[in-house]
C-alpha cells in the first residue's frame, strides 16, 4: 500500500519547512515569538485533545476527535487571519480556536455535552477571541455555503474583513462545498477555504473519495485560485493563506487551499483505524509530524531550548487542567433548556410541552389536560428567549 | 386574536393583487432597512417568474437584489450566512417543489443556528415560497408540501391568502429576528384583488384569522383554499366559521380551539396530501383538548395520497367549494 492514497501520488506541493527540520523555501515574514506562538498552539492543541480523548474513557464526553499530527492546518490558517475575520470551523479544527485562545472550559463542556445556554451562565465568555468563530460544525460541508455567504456580506457592505472555513477531503465530495466554491467565484467573496486532507474520510481512501488527481484543482472548475501545500508544515499553510486572505481582502475574490496531511489517530472515539490502515503507512506520516519539525527548526535557530519547550508544555497541561476542573463544575443542564431558543417568542405548542415536561419531572401526570388550557400548574412565564411569550 | 393589527388610512389605499402586494411590500422594506436584500434567480432585472420583484433591481442595484446561480441549496447557504452577519435576506424559490435541494441547508444551518448557539446567533430570513396548483404547471411546480417543514422547529411557516394579508404578513417575516417561511398561493396571485393600504402596516405572525364567524361548525384551511372555504360556507345550510390559520408553524392553537369548541364541529380543508398533512395535527389536537365538544368527527377535505398529477386531471385532485361542501354536509348529519 503507498503512503499516499491519492491518485497522484506526489509532493508536488508548496513546502518551506522539510520534515527534517530544514527550511526548503523562503521562512515566512512573521517575528520568532510568532512562530514559537505557532508551535506553542500546536503543543496545547495536542495536550487538550488527549485529554478529551482521556475524558471520554472515563465516560465523561460521549465522543471526541483528535486532529493528532493535522494540527498545523487549522493553526497556520487561523494565524493568517486578523482581528474582526470570520471562521466557520468544522470539528477538527481545534488548534483554530486554541491559536486564538478560545476559552478551552467552554469548549470541554460543550464536549460533556452541556447546553450552550448553560455553558454562557456558568462560563462566561470574559475576554473572547479577537477573531469570530461560529460553533463548530457537525453536518459536513454547510459550513463552507455558510461561511461564503458572510464573505458575501462583507463584500456587499463594502468591509473588509475575511471569512475562513475549513472541509474534509471526503466533504468535497458534498453539494455543499461545490455550491459554496461556485457562490464564492461569482460574488467575488473574500472567503478562503482550507480543505484538510488527511487522506481517509473514516475508512474511505482518498483515491476511492475522487478521481480528480487533487483536491485543489477543484477550485479550477469555479474559477476560484488555488494552491496545495504540505498540510504538515505550519510555515507553508501559513504562507498560502496568508496570500489568499490578502488578496481576498484586497477584493481580488476568493480562494482554495488544499493542505495535504494525515490524520494519525482515529476517526474519532469510535472509529477502528486498525482495521483498514497499515503500520507502513504510519510510520511513514509519523516522520512527516509538524511537531517535530517545527520543534527541530526552532531549536535550531535558538528560538526554543528545552527549559522552554517544558515551561510551553507545563502552561499547557495546567491550562488544560484548569479547564476541564471548570467545566466539571457546570452543573448539568436544567432539561428544559431543551426548549430554548427555538424561536424569539413562545407559542402555545412551547408553553404546553414546558408545562408536560416539568409535571413528568415532578412526577405528575403530564397528560391531564383535556381542554388545551394547560396543567393544573400555571407558572408557565419561563423563557430564555429573548421576547419571550409576547404576543399572547 | 388580531385581526386589523394596523392599517393605513381608508384615504390612501390601492387596490392591488397578490404579486402586487408582495412587490410593493419588498420596495417598502427595502427602503425601510438597508440590510434587506433579496436574493433568487431571475429576481433581477427580469423581476422575478412572477414578477414579484419588478422595478426592484432597478431602484436597489444588483447588491441589493442579487441573481443567483441556480442553486437552491447555495441560495439558502449563503442567504443563511449573510443573515447571520445581520442582514436580513428574502430568498425567492421559485416553485415549493424546488425546494428540496435546500434541505440541507434547511435543516443543518437555517433552523438549528439559533438554537445550537444558544440564542447568540439569529438568522432573520424570509423565504418566499410560491406554492399550489390549478395553474395548469408541469411537474413539481404546483405541490403543497408544508408538512416538510412545519414538523421542523426552529422555523415560522405563514401562509397568507389575500393582498391585504399578504402585505402585512410578509412585512411582519422580513422584520421578524426567526427565519420565517412565507408560502404564497400562486394560484391565486392574480385572481384576488382587493384595495390594499398604501402605508406600512404588519400582521400578527402569530395569530390565526376568523374570515367569517359562524355558530355550526369551524372550517380551518389556509392560503389558496381561503376562496373555495367562502363559496361552501355561502353554499350549506350551516353557519360556518371560517379560520384562515395565517400560521402553520407554529399553529395558533388558542384560536383554533376556541372556535371548534363554540362550534363543535370540524372540517379541516387543505391542497397538501392527506397522511400526515397539517390536517392530522389539527384533528389529533381536536381529539386531545375538544374531543367532548364535538358533535361530529374531525373529517378532511384534502389532496389524495399521490404526487401531485399531471394538470389534465389536477382539477379532480384539488380539493375546491364542492369537496368542501361534501365534507361539510357529512359531518352536520352526523349523529352519535
Amino acid at each position: 500500500m503507498s503512503q499516499w492514497t491519492e491518485r497522484r501520488p506526489s509532493e508536488d506541493f508548496y513546502r518551506v519547512l522539510s520534515p527534517d527540520g530544514s527550511i526548503e523555501g523562503e521562512p515566512p515574514d512573521i517575528s520568532a515569538e510568532e512562530m514559537v506562538d505557532l508551535y506553542r498552539s500546536i503543543v496545547r492543541t495536542r495536550i487538550f485533545e488527549d485529554k478529551a480523548l482521556s475524558l471520554q474513557r472515563r465516560g465523561e464526553l460521549s465522543i471526541a476527535a483528535r486532529s493528532r499530527g493535522e494540527e498545523a492546518v487549522a493553526i497556520g490558517s487561523a494565524a493568517a487571519l486578523e482581528p474582526d475575520d470570520w471562521c466557520f470551523p468544522s470539528y477538527r479544527q481545534t488548534g483554530a480556536l486554541a491559536h486564538w485562545e478560545a476559552p478551552m472550559d467552554r469548549a470541554v463542556a460543550g464536549l460533556m455535552g452541556t447546553e450552550p445556554e448553560t455553558i454562557d451562565e456558568h462560563l462566561p465568555v470574559e475576554d473572547p477571541p479577537e477573531v469570530n468563530f461560529t460553533p463548530t460544525y457537525v453536518p459536513l460541508a454547510v459550513n463552507v455555503t455558510n461561511a461564503v455567504g458572510s464573505a458575501m456580506a462583507d463584500r456587499f457592505n463594502d468591509r473588509d474583513t475575511v471569512t475562513l472555513s475549513y472541509i474534509g477531503d471526503g466533504s468535497t465530495s458534498q453539494g455543499d462545498f461545490h455550491e459554496a466554491l461556485n457562490f464564492a467565484g461569482v460574488y467575488d467573496a473574500p472567503a478562503v477555504t482550507v480543505i484538510q486532507n488527511n487522506q481517509w474520510a473514516i475508512s474511505v481512501p482518498a483515491h476511492q473519495q475522487t478521481a480528480s488527481e487533487t483536491y485543489a484543482q477543484k477550485g479550477e472548475a469555479h474559477g476560484v485560485p488555488h494552491e496545495r501545500v504540505d498540510g504538515n508544515d505550519v510555515f507553508a499553510v501559513y504562507e498560502k493563506t496568508r496570500e489568499a486572505t490578502e488578496r481576498a481582502r484586497a477584493g481580488e475574490g476568493p480562494g482554495l487551499i488544499e493542505c495535504v496531511t494525515y490524520r494519525m489517530v482515529e476517526h474519532n472515539t469510535a472509529d477502528e483505524p486498525s482495521v483498514y490502515r497499515n503500520e507502513e503507512e504510519q510510520e511513514y506520516w509519523a516522520e512527516r509530524d509538524p511537531l517535530d519539525r517545527l520543534e527541530t527548526y526552532l531549536r535550531e535557530e535558538g528560538h526554543l531550548n528545552e527549559e522552554t519547550i517544558e515551561g510551553i508544555e507545563e502552561e499547557a497541561s495546567e491550562d488544560v487542567n484548569g479547564a476541564v476542573r471548570r467545566a466539571r463544575e457546570v452543573p448539568t443542564s436544567d432539561p428544559e433548556r431543551m426548549f430554548d431558543h427555538h424561536l424569539h417568542t413562545q407559542s402555545w405548542t412551547e408553553r404546553h410541552q414546558r408545562g408536560e415536561l416539568r409535571a413528568e419531572l415532578e412526577g405528575r401526570n403530564p397528560f391531564t389536560d383535556f381542554d388545551g388550557t394547560g396543567l393544573a400548574e400555571k407558572d408557565s412565564s419561563r423563557t430564555d428567549g429573548i421576547d419571550g411569550g409576547e404576543g399572547r | 386574536m388580531s385581526r386589523t393589527d394596523a392599517a393605513g388610512s381608508p384615504e390612501s389605499t390601492s387596490e392591488m393583487n397578490i404579486v402586487t402586494a408582495v412587490k410593493e411590500t419588498l420596495g417598502q422594506e427595502m427602503r425601510r432597512d438597508e440590510r434587506v436584500r433579496l436574493l433568487g434567480y431571475d429576481v433581477g432585472p427580469i423581476g422575478g417568474v412572477y414578477r414579484a420583484t419588478e422595478g426592484l433591481h432597478e431602484e436597489f442595484g444588483p447588491e441589493r437584489v442579487i441573481d443567483t446561480p441556480l442553486s437552491e441549496n447555495g441560495i439558502l447557504g449563503t442567504a443563511v450566512g449573510m443573515a447571520m452577519r445581520g442582514e436580513r435576506v428574502v430568498v425567492e424559490i421559485q416553485f415549493m417543489g424546488f425546494f428540496y435541494p435546500a434541505f440541507g441547508q434547511f435543516m443543518y444551518t437555517l433552523t438549528k443556528m439559533y438554537e445550537r448557539s444558544g440564542g447568540q446567533l439569529e438568522v432573520p430570513l424570509t423565504i418566499r415560497l410560491p406554492y399550489s396548483g390549478g395553474i395548469k404547471a408541469s411537474e413539481y411546480h404546483s405541490e403543497s408540501t408544508e408538512t416538510y417543514l412545519a414538523h421542523t422547529p426552529g422555523v415560522r411557516v405563514v401562509c397568507p391568502s389575500t393582498p391585504y394579508e399578504t402585505k402585512g404578513v410578509l412585512a411582519a417575516s422580513i422584520r421578524d429576528p426567526d427565519p420565517v417561511i412565507v408560502m404564497e398561493p400562486k394560484s391565486q396571485y392574480r385572481s384576488a384583488r382587493e384595495p390594499v393600504p398604501e402605508e406600512e402596516y404588519t400582521l400578527s405572525i402569530d395569530d390565526a384569522r376568523i374570515v367569517r364567524e359562524g355558530s355550526d361548525l369551524t372550517l380551518l384551511t389556509w392560503g389558496a383554499m381561503v376562496p373555495h372555504a367562502g363559496t361552501a360556507a355561502e353554499r350549506v345550510d350551516a353557519d360556518v366559521e371560517i379560520v384562515d390559520l395565517r400560521t402553520l408553524s407554529p399553529l395558533d392553537i388558542e384560536t383554533i380551539l376556541e372556535s371548534v369548541r363554540k362550534t363543535g364541529r370540524c372540517v379541516i380543508l387543505h391542497e397538501a396530501r392527506r397522511t400526515l398533512g397539517l390536517g392530522a395535527e389539527l384533528s389529533a389536537l381536536l381529539n386531545e383538548y375538544a374531543l367532548d365538544r364535538l358533535h361530529a368527527p374531525v373529517k378532511r377535505a384534502t389532496g389524495y395520497d399521490v404526487h401531485m398529477p399531471g394538470h389534465t386531471i389536477e382539477e379532480q385532485y384539488l380539493p375546491d367549494a364542492e369537496r368542501a361542501q361534501y365534507a361539510i354536509e357529512a359531518v352536520m348529519n352526523y349523529e352519535f
